[in-house]
């Protein structure tokens, strides 16, 4: 009642638990032998040990199984003595007709437990241990037996009965079932008046409708429309034995119409697990939940849900994986309703992991909900208001002293900062930061996130949470990797300091990640780990593989170890893999950055080769863009398109997806180079389209768009319109702070007044972002912007060819170590039309200087199909076999030229596969 | 409306074959009724009607209208026949049940009558059938209890009770009671469309049930779901309309329903007692504490409906009566909800919190559903400073009804006290969703958003004037709402404000450090605006009180005679300083 939380180890005895301990009076019988009678070998009877063991602790439902499904998992276990096992247990059970029965059963098991002053023991004496695992199920077994009333043992009584007549008709026939069951729950199934059960099958009909609209709406966004048939499949997103539920929804309705009917049983035969599996699945379905995001089946879950609620209303947990299935859903109102109800009703005392501090006891943790709402309000796109609930939470934590909870609602706060562009905080962040930031309200966002990154990463150290330290020094990480470390105070003796971000620093605070792999100790809580295990192995007896261990049945001892070793799941809990997985793909970002192409493929190949398992899907998803793009830019569009294939059906294409984002990159940038302006902008629009959506503005995508906006308005020849969207993105980029892609439009720019030759004007742009990236050690997008330089200077006149060669081949090994074709070939070209404009040189003394370069520009292109660049190549090959007087090569050149110039204004003659299949029919 | 005669006659029917069925609590309404209505003087002696308690004062005292008996124009009621009587070969078996039933043997009552095919042995059979149903139902729920909670014991007789009732009903071989028995199977096995459909069926062939009706009621959640149902007219309707109006929170047209109904059945304590209630959602509690002691004193050993009474004489703080009422009802039956839940509004009143709490929980024993004790319980535990469990409470409280205003009020207030008005501020909202028209929810929320930690003031100025359109009768909103545009520097509004509230302290003949105020703010506002006549007639009212702003208002005063005597140079100073 009000107030009260319950003991979570309170237990009640049910005939599923009386036939476990019957098998463990088999297992343990008190005999002198080393092997006890019905046993042929050690290892048969180590494995029904082991059985035991996995059914006291598995926890992949919320009930216990049904006798018939006891009875098949025997069959896999017993091999040899799988009818003696099933036998002995039936007649065991189907003996129990009277309480009195009930009594000298349970007073027999006593005896099989060990006495703790048993010391005269032979050796080979079979003995429970009454402090072992099977020996305190058995003891608890007795407990609670001991303190039923006799009202309850009647019904322990009764439910025997029907736990071992359901057995017996689901074993004969199906029809025999449906008689003997008094046929109430089919019958109420097909009169159409069971309105829960005809609710729920429209529901999950509707949401399978809605999915089939979302990918319909999808595929105007550029996805294929092979997606709508094969949408039902796109549900299993991995083969992980854990989310039985994702099969349970694929199961198609038939499955979900079982459940429901298990819950309408008015025989009740129906029992929960222990509250510690129970807790163990629901902790189980969290993880699921949060790991496949919308791809989870609603209606399905929430139907167990429903079930357990009802079964047991006092585990208010379940509001909790309510309110999480909504979150993923993106069910807004669900989801705070069972935010906050589950709050009101737990006090933010239950299912938490937490060590109870001594004051805490009498006060609620009401803090926790803060920090939860919080995230829900980020998490739905609610910015401002989750950092009003926030501070709401650090100011309560504050009071309270929940150190625990003030460090995570730090960090969650850092995240938010980081993650979503704000101008100002001023009015948002106010009085409970003081004590931390006492310099005042007149920093900068980025200023207050630091010092709030630093004082959380403090606060996590000293309270020894490592998840969260290395959780903080990756944001630190992300921090250095973007922003220049300024003094926060600008006078006295500190501004000798470099304005200079530090490669190093950043590998420091990415390496210090690593160490939580070494050193956490069991923070998450041991429930999962020995849980799943014992899940996993029970799972595992379904598998071909146990049928396997059936038909050979002699060599079972060899088979039973490799076995065992196949579902050993790893140690390492989950979200630890989660977390040092997440520090590869920061490495692979920062190599990006950096301008180190192979570091990057390598970083993203190691997360997403032993990752992959622990990843969430969003993150699997990034890392195969990263790979795809990367292929993109160093193989050519034909292999990205093939892997970006593979990509997709993978990976579920919801609207906003980063594939489905990065498809229209690629396609966009392909329009590009193909000449397809009017395709390009399409792409475009809708790029703009997802930046903007409902739930929230993505500063990133938004930055990404306007600039391939005024990159497909330079293609354009539209040099002032292309002008003025650079000028306001980069004038929006100084705004938010965003540093990196600040570099990066300065650069456009500088090319775009090139184009329109200006170079005079474009060159203080090109300096502009060459300071940037040495300010941020982009590397690779100094060396580019030295070769927009170079090519400002030729573009200057001939007098200045050779400043602008001398920069070219200063930029050359960045180039052509890390750069990809097209900015090879630039260069390439740059450097033929820099030997080619100086007048003191002669292309008849050294024509292979000129005429290399071309080549290889001309088949780095071919490629890309980039008709503009391959033009200008073959232009220039022209001129130097003219002048070597090679009339027919000049020719063949010529004809080239020709052919991509026309294709440059003819684009559409081009026979495009992909395209013709998506964009066109959209 | 049929005659009081007919109406008499057609009550006087149903009683009989009401109690012949078993449906006593039916027999009980429908006969309480039958002596409501009032009886034709010209029939009987005085010391007949003396019997009937004519000469209520309060009575008088509180009819609104002359209320005629005639029905609203345009309706014309059904006059549905009396039920014919049938069987009489296999009577005695009948009997033999009946007995058996009222000694709440059930189930032999059932076998009894296991091979009678009368329509009235066959309901009085599946009635008996469900009721050892739901008497096991129950002792099963507290055997069953387990470590998280009580799981949902159900009703073992309905399977099969559901599957003969729809045979009975394919066949049309089934009667009004019969259908209503269906009904209700129906309704607890989940399936509400269905048990509506049979229930109106039931009441519409035989209306005089009230169960019939009361479980309709309470498959009636929503105005659209009752406008939907298709009832004939019967004046038994009237009664059914106005309880379900009150449930539905349309208290005015409930309360119209009901003394249109008094006009027939005027004696009737069933309707008095429900007006009381109407009454008192609509926090008119003098009118509803005189006629809850004009009930007490016909029906001196009524516990239904006595807990509003002690609520009634909760907000009236008057102890010596609650402590009366409660003894009044322990000697009468102890172990009834309501009687629980004046014992703890007894306590609570007495700042006995514990012992108050320890009676309400008595009461949700007995009634896991008890609305009103939660909510109680929930301000007890409020007043403990024990939060978590007043959280918990209120949030059981909604959780059975959402609905219930009073509930999200003190959640929110409960994580106001705890420093979390952010966090408080949706269930405020949540609360003046339900309830728009109560000023002291918007009040409790613009105080939140008043707080120090959010000091959302343009949101806070918003509530207030909503508060302030809703009848705040302890006139905080005005007052509130001039000083924060005074603080938010928006001087125009201030005044407008603090005129209106003092209006309407004048109108309240109230004094005080608010009026002061506000005729201080006025004089200067005034003063700066140059409109002197107004700042005048403000100071000349301040030199009425003492102390310090009787000085300021003096030399106020003086200012502005120099000021309007014309001296050139004052103003030239006042502008250029």
């Amino acid at each position: 009642m009000a107030g009260v939380v319950k003991a979570p180890g309170a237990f009640a005895i049910t005939p599923h638990k009386v036939s476990v301990c019957i098998l463990v009076n088999i297992y343990a019988s008190p005999s002198q032998i080393s092997v006890p009678f019905p046993f042929s070998s050690v290892s048969q009877h180590n494995r029904l040990g082991l059985y035991l063991l996995a059914l006291t602790k598995s926890c992949d439902d919320i009930l216990e199984p049904k006798l018939d499904q006891l009875i098949n998992q025997l069959r896999e276990i017993g091999g040899l003595l799988d009818h003696w096992l099933t036998d002995h247990v039936t007649s065991r059970l189907s003996s129990l007709s009277s309480p009195d029965d009930l009594f000298n059963f349970f007073n027999e098991l006593r005896e099989t437990l060990g006495g703790p002053d048993s010391g005269v023991m032979e050796d080979d004496q079979v003995i429970l241990d009454p402090n072992s695992n099977l020996g305190m199920f058995l003891r608890r077994c007795i407990l609670a037996f001991n303190l039923l009333t006799f009202e309850g043992i009647c019904h322990l009584l009764t439910n025997i009965g029907i736990y071992c007549k359901e057995a017996i008709s689901s074993c004969s026939s199906y029809e025999l079932r449906r008689v003997d069951d008094s046929g109430n729950d089919f019958e109420s199934l097909s009169e159409d008046e069971n309105m829960d059960l005809n609710l729920v099958f429209k529901k999950i009909n509707e949401e399978m409708e809605a999915r089939k609209r979302a990918t319909e709406q999808v595929s105007f966004h550029l996805h294929l429309p092979k997606e709508l048939s094969t949408l039902v499949e796109d549900i299993e997103v991995s083969a992980d034995p854990k989310s039985e539920h994702n099969d349970k929804g694929r199961e198609s309705s038939s499955y979900a119409s079982g459940e429901l009917l298990r819950d309408v049983d008015p025989n009740g035969g129906v029992f929960l697990l222990t509250n510690w599996q129970i807790q163990g699945y629901l902790m189980e379905q969290a993880d699921a939940i949060e790991k496949h995001g919308s791809s989870f089946t609603l209606n399905a879950f929430e139907l167990t849900l429903r079930q357990l609620q009802k079964l047991a209303p006092e585990l208010h947990r379940v509001h909790f994986l309510r309110y999480l299935n909504n979150l993923y859903h993106d069910d807004y109102f669900s989801a705070l309703e069972n935010l906050h109800r589950y709050f009101d009703y737990s006090a933010g005392t239950e299912g938490f992991d937490f060590v109870p501090p001594a004051g805490c006891n009498s006060f609620g943790r009401y803090e926790i909900a803060l920090l939860c709402l919080g995230m829900m309000h980020f998490h739905f796109g609610h910015p401002k208001k989750a950092l009003e609930v926030l501070t709401e939470a650090v100011r309560v934590s504050q009071q309270h002293s929940n150190d625990t909870c003030l460090a995570y609602t730090l960090a969650a706060m850092c995240n938010l900062l980081s993650e979503i562009g704000f101008s100002t905080t001023s009015g948002i962040l106010g009085s409970p930061f003081s004590p931390m930031i006492s310099v005042g309200t007149s920093l900068s966002v980025q200023q207050q996130l630091f010092v709030l990154l630093k004082g959380s990463l403090k606060r996590a150290e000293s309270l020894k949470l490592k998840q969260l330290v290395a959780a903080n020094h990756l944001a630190m990480a992300k921090f250095d990797l973007t922003h220049v470390q300024r003094p926060l105070l600008s006078f006295g003796p500190k501004t000798s300091m470099k304005l200079r971000t530090c490669p190093i620093i950043v590998c420091k605070e990415l390496r210090s990640g690593y160490h939580l792999i070494s050193e956490f100790c069991c923070e998450g809580s041991t429930m999962t780990a020995d849980g799943a295990f014992s899940t996993a192995w029970l799972k595992n007896l379904q598998k071909p593989m146990g049928s396997l261990v059936l038909s050979q049945d002699n060599g079972s001892r060899n088979n039973y170890n490799p076995f065992l070793f196949f579902t050993q799941p790893s140690s390492i809990p989950g979200s630890v893999m989660q977390l040092v997985g997440s520090s590869y793909l920061h490495r692979a970002t920062a190599w990006e950055i950096y301008g180190s192409a192979p570091l990057a493929r390598a970083n993203a190949l190691v997360y997403a080769t032993c990752f992959a398992d622990a990843s969430s899907s969003s993150d699997a998803a990034l890392v195969h863009v990263k790979l795809i793009q990367h292929l993109a830019v160093f193989k050519g569009y034909k292999e990205a398109f093939a892997a970006l294939k593979t990509a997709e059906e993978k990976f579920l294409c919801v609207s906003k997806s980063r594939i489905l984002i990065m498809k229209l990159q690629l396609l966009h940038e392909r329009a590009l180079h193909r000449g397809h302006l009017k395709l390009a902008q399409q792409v475009c629009d809708e790029l703009g389209v997802l930046a903007s959506s409902v739930t929230a503005v993505d500063m990133e995508l938004k930055t990404e768009a306007s600039l391939r906006h005024a990159r497909t308005l330079l293609a354009a020849k539209q040099f002032s319109q292309a002008a003025a969207v650079a000028h306001s993105l980069f004038c929006m980029c100084y705004k938010f702070n965003l540093q990196v892609e600040s570099a990066t439009v300065l650069l456009l720019l500088a090319e775009i007044h090139m184009k329109s030759g200006n170079a005079v004007v474009g060159l203080p742009y090109a300096l502009a972002s060459l300071s940037y990236c040495q300010t941020f050690n982009l590397d690779l997008l100094r060396a580019s912007a030295t070769l927009t330089l170079a090519e400002l200077w030729l573009s200057l006149g001939s007098n200045h060819a050779k400043t602008a060669l001398t920069l070219l081949h200063g930029a050359f090994p960045m180039i052509l170590g890390h750069g990809g074709l097209e900015l090879c070939a630039r260069a390439y070209i740059t450097e033929a039309k820099c030997y080619l404009s100086d007048p003191s040189f002669s292309v008849s003394k050294n024509p292979e200087l000129v005429l290399d370069p071309l080549r290889q520009a001309a088949d780095e292109l071919q490629a890309l199909e980039h008709h503009e660049l391959m033009a200008e190549a073959f232009y220039l090959m022209a001129i130097v076999f003219d002048k070597l007087g090679q009339p027919e090569q000049r020719e063949e050149a010529a004809c080239s030229f020709k052919n991509h110039v026309m294709s440059l204004d003819h684009p559409h003659d081009v026979e495009d596969p992909i395209q013709s299949d998506t964009l066109l029919n959209a | 409306m049929s005659s009081k005669e007919s109406c008499r006659i057609e009550l006087r029917t149903a009683i009989r074959q009401l109690s012949d069925r078993c449906l006593y609590s039916a027999s009980k309404w429908a006969a309480e009724q039958l002596v409501g209505i009032e009886q034709d003087p010209a029939k009987f002696t005085p010391s007949n009607t003396r019997f009937q308690r004519g000469s209520s004062s309060i009575r008088r005292r509180f009819r609104t209208n002359e209320i005629t008996s005639t029905p609203p124009t345009g309706v014309a009621y059904v006059s549905t026949p009396v039920m014919e009587e049938d069987e009489a070969i296999h009577g005695d078996f009948y009997l033999l049940a009946k007995s058996y039933f009222d000694c709440r043997e059930y189930r032999r009552a059932a076998h009894v009558l296991r091979d009678q095919t009368g329509k009235k042995s066959v309901f009085l059979r599946c009635y008996a059938l469900y009721l050892a149903g739901e008497k096991r139902k129950e002792e099963e729920m507290i055997e069953l209890e387990g470590p998280l909670g009580k799981s949902d014991a159900v009703n073992r007789e309905l399977v099969s009770l559901e599957r003969e009732l729809a045979t009975l009903c394919k066949n049309n071989t089934i009667d009004p009671f019969g259908l209503y028995l269906y009904g209700l199977v129906l309704k607890e096995k989940g399936n509400e469309n269905l048990a509506r459909k049979v229930l109106v069926e039931s009441v519409n062939s035989y209306p005089w049930n009230w169960s019939a009706w009361s479980e309709l009621q309470s498959l009636c959640t929503t105005v659209d779901i009752l406008n939907g149902l298709n009832l004939s007219n019967h004046w038994m309707k009237e009664f059914f309309l106005a309880s379900i109006y009150q449930e539905l929170r349309m208290h005015n047209e409930s309360l119209s329903k009901y003394e249109n109904l008094q006009g027939m059945f005027t004696f009737s304590n069933y309707i008095q007692a429900q007006i009381a209630k109407a009454r008192y959602s609509l926090r008119e509690f003098e009118q509803v504490e005189v006629i809850f002691e004009d009930l007490l004193r016909n029906d001196p050993y009524r516990v239904e409906d006595m807990d509003t009474y002690s609520n009634v004489l909760y907000t009236k703080e008057c102890f010596s009566a609650l402590s009366y009422l409660a003894h009044r009802v322990i000697m009468t039956d102890k172990y009834r909800p309501e009687s629980c839940c004046i014992i703890g509004n007894y306590y609570s009143l007495k700042g006995q919190h514990e012992k108050s709490v320890v009676y309400f929980r008595r009461a949700l024993k007995l009634n896991k559903n008890y609305l009103s004790a939660w909510t109680l319980m929930g301000h007890e535990y409020v007043e403990m400073k024990n939060t978590p469990a007043a959280v918990d409470a209120y949030r059981r409280a909604v959780d059975i009804n959402p609905r219930d205003y009073r509930a999200w009020y003190g959640l929110g207030q409960a994580y106001e006290m705890m420093g979390m008005p952010h966090y408080a501020l949706h269930y405020f909202r949540k609360s003046v969703f339900f309830q728009p028209i109560d000023s002291r929810l918007w009040i409790a929320m613009a105080q939140c958003y008043e707080s120090e930690q959010l000091h959302m003031l343009e949101e806070a100025i918003k509530c207030y004037k909503r508060a302030a359109n809703c009848n705040d009768t302890e006139a905080i909103a005005l007052h509130r709402l001039a000083m924060l545009h005074r603080e938010l520097d928006q001087p125009e509004e201030a005044a407008f404000y603090y005129k209106k509230d003092l209006e309407r302290m004048e109108a309240e003949e109230r004094e005080g450090p608010n009026l002061v105020e506000a005729l201080m703010f006025l004089a200067t506002h005034y003063k700066t605006q140059k409109k002197f006549e107004e700042a005048e007639v403000y100071c000349t009212r301040l030199l009425d009180y003492t102390g310090p702003e009787r000085e300021t208002a003096k030399s106020l005063l003086r200012g502005m005679r120099i000021a309007q005597s014309g001296f050139p140079s004052m103003d030239v100073e006042h502008f250029h300083p």
